[in-house]
């Protein structure tokens, strides 16, 4: 197959690319064992290495790159009092224990980790059934743009996987500007043995994740010592992050941000808070270290017009807003959902800023501009197009119009 | 969408002739983000054969050199260096070639981390084991513990032993050897004295000629967030906006022309205002005014910001062009090649940028 010899190449000059200014690090890197990267893949955009979320169609969200790029901080913020953005933060969770990577948690106790959601297996695999059954109702365009367009319809070319060549091209357009990361290495040779490893899975969450690596979460809590709190968060993470061997992937969950429950008053005042945040963000971005993060903070209690959450999202990569529905759960049975196969929506979910993309300018994204929906069930956290149904609901709130503020047809006659 | 050239034709005059002892805002917004704006600037200053035909039209100071100083307190120097090189600059090799400088005030802006040593470690020498701590800082030259008296964090109370091997090839691997970083200690005018020395110093060594008789070149610096700085302290830490404005004011004496990039986004603005609902916190009372004070003192103010009829798929944001506060106080020779507009631009994944007026 013609792929084949465009891999080699690309493996070859992905070894000399991940970090062209530093001399001295570059055997250590180059002769790393491609397996030491599991879960983290070159984006399908521009080369640079991500990795998952563990929720399929966030990674689908996140501007084409099908993942989080490595070194960036996702910050995810939520209305009302629901745990949307927990669930997505344990599933994220849940993906690094599952790819061995190295999960930091600040701020909660090690319970939080044993109520990881279970592994159900990789997240394509379910996908390919659902498929399936979709296939038959959809007229077919090309085999190779066929999984392209799967989630919604803006979000082509983020399933860098199922589409080799496609990416493979991209990917050497910008090998020379951007520098192919490493885990292109990995991706390719694994790609020639026939064998993907899954970068994505999906989870249960009404089951526990038993996985060997579970144990290794690294929790650090909040607790009052003769520093500053923020101050010691950093120097523990930065210790256990400068002790792991250099290809380790870490991944750093900061649930709740200032919930006053979890911090000390203090902690919300922003010449506190912000250094803190700076300097999560410089310990993300250093050139050495393979780090991404996802931050969740509640809007009920800091509001977005205010100038220190402005300040929070102006220094994180990405920035997703979660906003439930206040309806009861059973109201929405029969509105929401735009066939009776669906599930219904459980909320709206806005992009402020997404990672990347919006560093170099924002715009050119066919994401953007989009109204999204959200669902969380009990296997995934699935984020479409929202669009409002056509039936049902519609006809009482026509009649209530017309009862109530429209004057009938009869009393309009003169 | 037809493909421009890197510095877009309907941008250059607002890009490339900066007026003498000049300060340029550049505003931005949350999802309408001004980094592609100061790569424009870089281009301008530095992109070689393009860039000497618009300085032509400033007469006399085509045959000076052109330099910049680039500190950016929100992204690192792998961004930079990525993102120009899109646009075909080196700035690794301009770096070399002394024509650019790159001030870091991401990496250890607030927190030395505690594990490494002076970040002048770049050389090869510990390819043994090293003895000891004490003997690592060879080369004191940027070395920021030496040379800052303030006090410093605390050391980590458990050190992990120098000994480490992975420990010592992110020590080596560590940015390149000329990026300076910038270090806050301290409080009030003390602390921005200090940072406002680093970064003067470095646009002396910029400034000094390579060769002797050399004509002095002209520096442009483009300071990239600087109201982190304000964001992160505040008056508490006796930092505001007017010690932020002296702070600016005070570099702006060194080079030939400054570019501010600053937030603008509405609750950093707009909260400080009388008729807000809410009673402003220090933070956006601060805020509001360093950025609209330094509007005051720009010649030109270029505004970053979303569409605000919603997202499109082929406009990014908008770009407004108006006259600053000093607009009219220097010869006005020099600013008539520009006229307050607005136009559309367009990112495009590779980074090159369209812009162009609205229905065109």
């Amino acid at each position: 197959m013609s792929f084949r010899k465009r891999n080699i190449g690309l493996s070859a000059g992905a070894d000399r690319a991940p970090a062209p200014n530093t001399t001295t690090a570059q055997p250590e890197q180059a002769s790393a064992p491609p397996e030491s990267n599991p879960g983290i893949r070159p984006s399908p955009d521009d080369g640079r290495p991500t990795t998952s979320t563990g929720s399929l169609s966030l990674d689908n969200l996140l501007a084409g790159h099908g993942g989080l790029p490595i070194g960036k901080m996702l910050l995810i913020e939520e209305n009302g009092t629901t745990d949307f953005a927990g669930a997505l933060l344990r599933y994220y969770a849940a993906e690094g224990v599952v790819q061995d990577q190295k999960i930091h948690v600040i701020g909660m106790p090690e319970q939080w980790g044993r109520s990881l959601p279970g592994l159900l297996g990789p997240a394509d695999a379910g996908d390919e059934k659902k498929s399936d059954r979709r296939k038959g109702d959809r007229m077919k365009i090309a085999w190779r743009y066929e999984r392209l367009g799967e989630f919604g319809a803006g979000v082509a070319g983020s399933r860098g996987w199922s589409s080799p060549t496609r990416r493979n091209r991209r990917v050497r357009g910008t090998q020379t500007l951007t520098g192919v990361a490493p885990a292109a290495t990995s991706g390719d040779q694994t790609m020639t043995d026939g064998v993907q490893p899954a970068f994505c899975h999906s989870f249960d969450l009404t089951k526990r994740l038993t996985h060997p690596s579970i144990a290794n979460i690294n929790y650090i809590p909040l607790v009052p010592s003769n520093e500053p709190l923020f101050t010691s968060i950093l120097k523990r993470l930065q210790q256990v992050i400068s002790q792991s061997p250099p290809n380790t992937a870490h991944r750093i969950i900061i649930p709740s941000l200032l919930n006053p429950t979890l911090y000390p008053p203090e902690t919300s005042q922003p010449d506190i808070l912000l250094p803190f945040l700076h300097s999560l963000k410089a310990l993300l971005s250093a050139p050495t270290t393979r780090i991404t993060a996802m931050v969740t903070i509640p809007l009920s209690l800091f509001s977005r017009s205010s100038g220190l959450v402005r300040w929070i999202e102006i220094i994180s990569d990405g920035v997703i807003e979660l906003c439930p529905f206040p309806h009861s759960a059973d109201a929405l049975g029969a509105s929401g959902a735009a066939t009776s196969h669906e599930e219904p929506p459980q909320g709206m979910l806005k992009t402020h800023r997404l990672p990347v993309l919006h560093e170099r300018g924002g715009g050119s994204d066919q994401n953007i501009g989009q109204d999204w929906a959200f669902t969380l069930s009990r296997r995934k956290f699935e984020i479409k197009p929202f669009s409002l149904p056509p039936a049902e609901g519609d006809k009482e709130a026509q009649d209530g119009a017309t009862s109530g503020g429209m004057p009938k047809k009869a009393d309009l006659e003169f | 969408m037809p493909a421009q050239p890197p510095l877009p034709p309907l941008l250059a005059p607002y890009v490339s002739a900066l007026p003498p002892s000049s300060l340029t805002l550049l505003s931005s917004v949350l999802g309408a983000t001004g980094n592609w704006l100061i790569l424009r600037y870089l281009y301008s200053a530095l992109g070689a054969p393009t860039g000497d035909a618009a300085f032509g039209l400033l007469g006399g100071e085509s045959g000076r050199k052109r330099k910049v100083v680039l500190v950016s307190f929100l992204r690192g120097w792998e961004f930079w260096r990525s993102e120009a090189k899109r646009l075909g600059l080196d700035l690794a090799r301009l770096t070399d070639k002394r024509q650019f400088a790159f001030v870091d005030g991401l990496s250890e802006l607030f927190y030395t981390p505690a594990t490494l040593p002076p970040s002048s470690q770049t050389t090869p020498t510990t390819s043994g084991p090293a003895p000891s701590r004490t003997v690592l800082p060879v080369r004191s030259q940027p070395g920021p513990v030496p040379a800052r008296g303030g006090p410093q964090p605390a050391p980590a109370p458990a050190r992990p032993t120098p000994n480490n091997p992975y420990q010592r090839v992110q020590q080596q691997s560590r940015g390149p050897g000329p990026v300076k970083q910038l270090h806050l200690t301290g409080t009030g005018v003390q602390a921005l004295d200090a940072l406002e020395n680093d970064i003067s110093s470095v646009i002396k060594q910029l400034k000094t000629p390579v060769t002797p008789g050399e004509e002095e070149p002209e520096i442009l610096l483009i300071v990239d967030q600087p109201d982190l700085l304000l964001a992160a302290t505040g008056p508490a830490k006796g930092i505001g906006a007017t010690e932020m404005g002296e702070w600016i004011m005070g570099l702006q004496q060194n080079v030939h022309a400054t570019v501010l990039a600053l937030s603008a986004d509405s609750p950093l603005i707009h909260n400080a205002a009388e008729s807000a609902h809410q009673p402003s916190t220090p933070l956006e009372m601060e805020s509001a005014a360093f950025a609209i004070g330094s509007a005051h003192r720009a010649q030109m103010v270029l505004q970053l910001r979303n569409l605000e009829t919603g997202a499109a798929r082929d406009v990014s944001g908008v770009l407004r062009v108006s006259k600053g506060g000093a607009w009219g106080q220097v010869d006005a020779g020099a600013e008539d090649k520009w006229e307050e507009r607005e136009v559309l631009y367009f990112v495009q994944r590779d980074g090159g940028v369209c812009v162009f007026g609205r229905g065109e």
